[in-house]
């Protein structure tokens, strides 16, 4: 009911990308780890023109009243399945593995638009995300590509932007897991100097079957900076991890890291930026034994760069209750805005998005209340300057069951 | 990334309430007189003091809010609520600005059952050899040095009923446990809780037994497999209470459980998603004349939301939990809002979590179903929001009658939260259970520390300082 006319509202106030729009008045959070101030957003062109106070307009600006009401550069996910996975527990919706490739398997072609988890999440205000592979027995296990949620078949976003892999308790030893990856950099080392055939020759890559499309995606992260995205808990893997970044330069991001407290020094001091689930304080495994919910708190403090992923699949909105509550424990509230936002889109550059200035791409979100609180909501959802509808198959069949007529639930529409 | 958690997740679901029980229980009274008297709660609470909370803002957790009241707990009960209210002896508590709550109830948790750390060795939650375990309790897997407890702890929760998993279409009995660890499974029962019995819907027995190529495969196999249980059941049921000894069937204990149900002392917690399902199991509960006590995980119950509060049956819902498997693809966040005021307000609305980090924050799982439901065009406070994470799962278990509400003469299950608990900024800040403090989030000293937590990894230290 009420969200029919939300819904409603907002399809016919659908912005052109060619028209100028002033959002006034809003409680800006930049993103840039400032706190936000009452502004004026000023967009045209796909484009944030001018963030300030008493921007000059002309007549054939459309202006929309914020009234204080929370703005956010639109949150962006930096681990999710969004547009790969549509059902997790049925194998022939997945398309975040693969049974021949490892670290040159690419999910981008199988990105599906159409997926319900992009206007699901879209309306609950992630604007992009990086999609992944998922882990395989491989520690390398492939590379993951950023897209634009706006559902359009016109696929925009960044291929191939990083790797994906992970130390820890799976398969058998990790001495061998952290061996076999370390080899497997030196393959990718070697491809600066060495014919890929002589390469493909080696007994480790035809014992492991690796295939020149891993080889070259192996190449670009340690011969390129290539973003090597990296899950581990236990402390002395971190300290395996940051090992494997100073040999080989690795553009290193640690993922879940829940005992990093105990290397907090270490990580600092390769200024790598991490990935926390904040709400994940169970030790669910003897990898995650210092698990806890400080860990958002303590890593803050010391000046890391954090960024969230959430427990849920299809649900990676979450990030800002998670992110809530490592305020709650005594993160700084900017730095969990950031940590959706600006320091994703600048880990992994992400191109002009992540954070309201001048020259962005205006991928905006106005809140109905605190953003960090999990019972607020989007009031509106910018991706690229337009104004997104809001309504997915969960707003579409809580319109049909909370229509009292009296007829089939078929009817109702 | 997690795949592994969504085919762990699949097996462990289910439960179920209703508000037209009528179980009477006593705390030396066994759950099933003359079945199986044993295994009963040896449960003592820890050593108290009268408490005095000042001028504290309440949830009753049945609707009600009072705001800037004083709160007396006494000898393991809630004494007084009132404006101003003197005691000479009481610890004195300045509450002002913060909230009180009933203690947090999860009607659907495998805590103990699939402990911390998730090893192979700890997964006692499924007794996936045969489709029909009425015979295994859960509380025989329990570990009782599960870190899991003390978490919840710390999210303010002060009850929770353990479940077997889904594997099973029926998968054996569920008890209810008071969240205070001992060593023994027994001192940690909720003294006269009655059992449940967790039967299972859907994709999970479907799946387990079709892929060993025996039944059930399909969903009318499901329902075959209750069906003719349900008839063995009837024929003992029948034959147990034959006057002449000699003429009684030999004990079973499946078939003391199902017998428990249809003798209305063991309440069906029925792991159910789709909205047909869920009302087969009503007509199949019809067919054998027992009671439905809630559906657990019901991601359509919006769907048939008039059937479930005509009948009295409770709905034990995730605010947003989804996709993870196909019956888990029509979520609306709005469900819990919807059972809720279906027959003007009648319907019985749970938010459970059937998860470790989950149980830790229902505060914020009820707060986002509220605003949900709010914005689909409900009108529900936050008084009344309460009721689903406290009086309403308490209802389900067939504690209502000890806890889950403030009201004088109930037990002092009550949590102090440092704000409204509404928002995620507010904490839990002291934990009581039967009127001992048994968390305070200030003092190290009365903050939980498992066996398992002591010098795991710094020998001079616990787990989490």
């Amino acid at each position: 009911m009420r969200y029919f006319y939300l819904s409603l509202f907002f399809l016919l106030g659908t912005s052109l990308s060619s028209e100028t729009v002033l959002l006034k008045g809003g409680l800006v959070h930049s993103g840039d780890g400032n706190s936000a101030i009452i502004q004026d957003i000023l967009l045209s062109d796909n484009i944030i023109k001018a963030v300030g106070d008493n921007l000059i307009i002309d007549g054939n600006t459309r202006v929309i009243e914020l009234d204080g009401l929370p703005v956010t550069p639109g949150l962006i996910s930096p681990l999710s399945n969004l547009g790969i996975v549509e059902i997790n527990a049925l194998d022939v919706t997945r398309d975040d593995e693969s049974e021949v490739l490892t670290a040159g398997f690419s999910i981008f072609n199988a990105f599906n638009p159409h997926s319900t988890g992009i206007p699901w999440n879209r309306s609950n205000g992630i604007t992009s995300a990086i999609s992944t592979p998922s882990p395989s027995r491989a520690s390398v296990f492939g590379l993951g590509s950023y897209f634009i949620l706006d559902g359009s078949l016109e696929i925009k976003g960044l291929k191939d932007i990083a790797m994906f892999g992970r130390i820890g308790a799976t398969y058998g030893s990790r001495a061998e897991t952290l061996s076999m990856l370390d080899s497997l950099l030196d393959i990718g080392r070697m491809l600066g100097t060495t014919p890929i055939q002589e390469i493909l020759e080696l007994s480790l890559v035809e014992k492991l079957d690796i295939q020149s499309q891993d080889i070259f995606a192996l190449g670009k992260v340690v011969n390129e900076g290539l973003p090597f995205v990296l899950e581990t808990n236990r402390a002395v893997d971190i300290l395996q991890a940051l090992a494997l970044k100073e040999k080989y330069n690795l553009n290193l991001v640690l993922v879940s890291i829940e005992e990093a407290p105990m290397v907090l020094d270490r990580i600092k001091e390769s200024d790598t930026p991490v990935i926390i689930d904040p709400m994940d304080n169970i030790p669910n495994s003897f990898d995650e034994l210092g698990s806890s919910l400080e860990l958002g708190r303590i890593l803050d403090q010391a000046g890391i760069k954090i960024m969230f992923s959430t427990q849920r699949s299809h649900n990676y909105h979450l990030m800002r209750q998670g992110s809530g509550n490592a305020v709650a424990h005594g993160m700084s509230y900017e730095s969990a805005i950031a940590g959706m936002t600006k320091v994703v889109a600048d880990t992994f550059k992400l191109g002009n998005r992540g954070s309201i200035e001048s020259g962005k791409f205006a991928d905006i979100i106005v809140w109905d209340g605190d953003p960090l609180e999990p019972s607020s909501f989007p009031k509106i959802v910018m991706i690229d300057g337009v104004i997104q509808d809001l309504s997915s198959r969960s707003s579409r069949l809580t319109e049909r069951y909370t229509n009292k007529e009296d007829k089939p639930s078929s009817y109702k529409h | 990334m997690k795949k592994w958690l969504f085919i762990f997740a699949s097996f462990i679901v289910l439960v179920g309430c209703s508000d037209s029980f009528n179980v009477s229980f006593s705390d030396n009274e066994s759950i099933n007189p003359g079945i199986d008297d044993a295994f009963n709660s040896t449960y003592k609470s820890m050593d108290s003091q009268p408490v005095l909370l000042k001028s504290a803002n309440i949830y009753d957790g049945l609707g009600g809010e009072f705001i800037n009241y004083d709160l007396l707990l006494s000898d393991g009960k809630i004494i007084e609520i009132n404006k101003s209210i003197d005691s000479n002896n009481a610890l004195i508590i300045d509450a002002s600005d913060k909230w009180i709550t009933p203690g947090i109830i999860d009607i659907h948790s495998h805590m103990g059952v699939y402990s911390a750390p998730g090893v192979s060795t700890s997964s006692d939650g499924n007794e996936a050899t045969s489709p029909v375990t009425a015979e295994v309790w859960a509380e025989h897997s329990l570990w009782t040095q599960d870190p899991q407890f003390a978490l919840a702890l710390k999210g303010g929760v002060t009850a929770f009923h353990v479940l077997p998993g889904s594997a099973n279409l029926f998968g054996g009995r569920g008890a209810t446990f008071k969240n205070i660890s001992k060593n023994t499974i027994q001192d940690m029962k909720f003294p006269g809780a009655p059992h449940s019995l967790k039967m299972a819907c859907g994709e999970n027995p479907k799946r387990v037994y079709g892929n060993r190529r025996q039944a059930p495969s399909t969903r009318m196999g499901n329902m075959a497999g209750y069906r003719s249980a349900w008839i063995d059941a009837v024929e003992y049921t029948d034959g147990m209470n034959e006057d002449n000894i000699d003429r009684r069937p030999k004990r079973d204990l499946a078939m003391d459980t199902l017998m428990g149900v249809l003798n209305d002392e063991i309440l069906i917690q029925n792991h159910c998603y789709r909205a047909e399902e869920m009302a087969m199991m009503i007509e199949l509960s019809r067919e054998f004349n027992y009671k439905i006590t809630a559906f657990h995980h019901a991601v359509e119950a919006y769907k048939i939301a008039d059937l479930l509060a005509d009948e009295g049956i409770c709905a034990a819902m995730w605010a947003d939990w989804w996709g993870f498997k196909h019956e888990a693809y029509d979520m609306v966040q709005a469900n819990i809002a919807i059972i809720d005021q279906a027959r003007n307000g009648t319907g019985c609305a749970i938010v459970h979590s059937d998860d470790a980090v989950g149980i830790q924050h229902l505060n914020q799982e009820a707060a986002k179903a509220m605003a949900a439901g709010n914005r689909a065009g409900f009108d529900i406070s936050k008084a009344h929001a309460m009721r689903w994470i406290t009086s309403n799962p308490a209802k389900a278990a067939g504690i209502l009658n000890k806890t889950g509400s403030i009201e004088i003469d109930k037990d002092a299950d009550v949590v102090l939260w440092t704000g409204n608990p509404f928002s995620v900024y507010s904490r839990a800040e002291k934990v009581f259970i039967d009127g001992a403090l048994v968390f305070d989030m200030h003092n190290p000293k009365i903050q939980p520390i498992t066996d398992f937590d002591l010098g795991i990894i710094q020998p001079q230290n616990n787990r989490v300082e």
